[in-house]
């Protein structure tokens, strides 16, 4: 008699359309056995292709029902689900897509990706309660440009080439769908998912680009310096920020030291 | 829950809930404060020959930890091999290997969650040939030598009746007495394939008759047991669905003249 770690093998096997290992196991009682395990391949697919549908709609929306299909299956085969959990499966979809649309004209898929990817982990992450812009204010002059911004979990930084927030608002549930001009240039996004649901943001790059270099754990000193952010829209950047919730710690190098 | 429908208690999948937070983990939070909960979880794939998955373990403790519910379940399912997660509840032949294996697993989640856990009665398309056990010995061996509770599928049962000549009423008899603490309903789809018709375990449409006679039969076995009614594809009005949970209801308390 196989062992039961035989039996999964050969299971397994089946699920990826190699059942002839185990058919003699399995009473057919008026069913092919095939058909039997067939049954059971299809619902390990359909639960696959669910998570991607659920995590990447506006990508299916645009692309159609067959060839998001075709996406998954390609996907599939070299991205086995790692986990019980099926959230996390779509994690690499946004790199597979770029890879399979290299040099096709449609790079902006894997971007498009990439941006509802952010919003699936933004809506998964913890909210921390932000702090006023009036903590910096404990801050002394000489001390700013060493200070660190913590941000918000959900927090996402997301950069196309392509006016990717305008797809993706183009095809939310509630729009039209409306092919949107993608020569109209690049957008820079931030996600982030606090009490009042999803918010997505465009911003200008070198604001994009400095909330990114504080995200990566850079001080304000140097997150402008990395960014080309002119400092008199400093302000107004730190303003946006705080006033978006997106500020959940400040700590400056005296902070740091004395701790 | 705005309309806080009249239910005694929720139940929600378990691996929907293991995220630090958003949208969802804050309306179980808010769901919790209304009624008693249920975590049901369907990735743990208990009866895997792989190593058991301690960080999906561990997130099932924290989940646990943070909703404090009154019942945690899994399945007696596998659903994993060679690293590759299938994410479907695949079904184990009966065998003395299978029990022992199986029920040392669910003992490991035991002792990792600190509690008792309910095990759940598989729907199944196929059977095997090695099972040398019925699958009322099976899981009864399991109860036996882990100490885990039955929650009773009983649409399952049903289906497996049709699927691969289960005897219903025998498998509900022959239970362990005290083992059953949940009982799930829930509606079945029908699909031909080849010279017969399958039932598939879809939730996806109102408890049949025979179900219902079937769940009549279970309760006045084991009891008044917590009955949940599962509908999660193709879902209807609240209405429906609450009035589904109240035909058990009136079922239960005809029987046993209190709440369950």
């Amino acid at each position: 008699m196989a062992s039961l770690r035989e039996i999964q093998s050969r299971f397994a096997a089946a699920l990826h359309g190699q059942p002839d290992d185990l058919l003699e196991e399995i009473p057919g009682d008026g069913v092919d056995p095939a058909g039997r395990l067939q049954i059971y391949g299809n619902n390990a697919r359909a639960m696959f292709e669910g998570a991607l549908e659920r995590t990447y709609p506006v990508l299916r929306r645009r692309v159609g029902d067959d060839y998001f299909r075709q996406l998954a299956r390609s996907y599939r085969e070299r991205h086995a689900s790692p986990s019980g959990d099926l959230h996390w499966v779509g994690r690499g979809f946004p790199t597979f897509v770029a890879a399979t649309e290299a040099d096709t004209g449609y790079a902006w898929l894997a971007d498009l990706a990439a941006l509802e990817w952010a919003c699936e982990v933004a809506l998964n992450a913890a909210w921390v309660t932000p702090l006023a812009v009036e903590s910096l204010a404990a801050i002394s002059d000489e001390s700013i440009a060493g200070t660190r911004l913590e941000l918000q979990p959900s927090l996402a930084c997301v950069s196309s080439p392509f006016p990717i927030l305008e797809v993706w608002q183009a095809n939310q549930p509630d729009a039209s769908g409306d092919a949107v001009d993608l020569t109209r240039g690049a957008q820079h996004v931030l996600v982030c998912c606090g009490p009042g649901g999803l918010g997505l943001l465009a911003v200008e790059r070198d604001a994009f680009e400095f909330i990114r270099a504080l995200q990566e754990g850079a001080s304000l000193g140097a997150a402008v310096d990395n960014s080309g952010l002119p400092l008199d829209e400093l302000p107004g950047v730190l303003g946006m920020i705080f006033q978006a919730g997106l500020v959940t710690g400040v700590a400056s190098v005296a902070m740091e030291n004395e701790r | 829950m705005r309309e806080r429908p009249a239910v005694g208690w929720i139940e929600a999948h378990t691996e929907n809930y293991f995220h630090d937070g958003g949208p969802q983990v804050r309306a179980l939070e808010r769901a919790r404060e209304l009624y008693p909960l249920s975590l049901h979880g369907v990735g743990l794939g208990l009866g895997s020959t792989d190593e058991l998955d301690r960080s999906h373990l561990a997130r099932v403790r924290r989940a646990v930890d943070r909703f404090a519910p009154a019942l945690v379940s899994e399945h007696a399912c596998w659903g994993s091999h060679g690293g590759e997660h299938f994410n479907d509840l695949l079904p184990l032949p009966y065998t003395d290997e299978a029990v022992r294996h199986l029920s040392r697993r669910i003992e490991l989640a035991q002792q990792e969650l600190g509690r008792q856990i309910l095990i759940e009665n598989l729907s199944c398309y196929l059977s095997f040939r090695s099972s040398r056990l019925t699958e009322w010995e099976f899981l009864g061996a399991v109860v036996a030598e882990s100490g885990c509770g039955l929650l009773l599928d009983v649409n399952n049962a049903y289906v497996n009746s049709v699927n691969v000549g289960l005897d219903a009423r025998a498998f509900v008899d022959r239970l362990p007495l005290g083992s059953v603490q949940e009982i799930h309903l829930a509606g079945h789809a029908r699909r031909v394939v080849g010279e017969r018709e399958l039932l598939l375990d879809d939730h996806g449409s109102a408890v049949s008759q025979p179900v219902w006679q079937l769940y009549e039969h279970a309760i006045r076995r084991h009891g008044a047991v917590p009955t949940l009614i599962e509908w999660d594809t193709n879902i209807p009005e609240l209405s429906v669905l609450v009035g589904e949970a109240a035909r058990a209801q009136r079922l239960m308390e005809a029987l046993h003249g209190l709440a369950a």
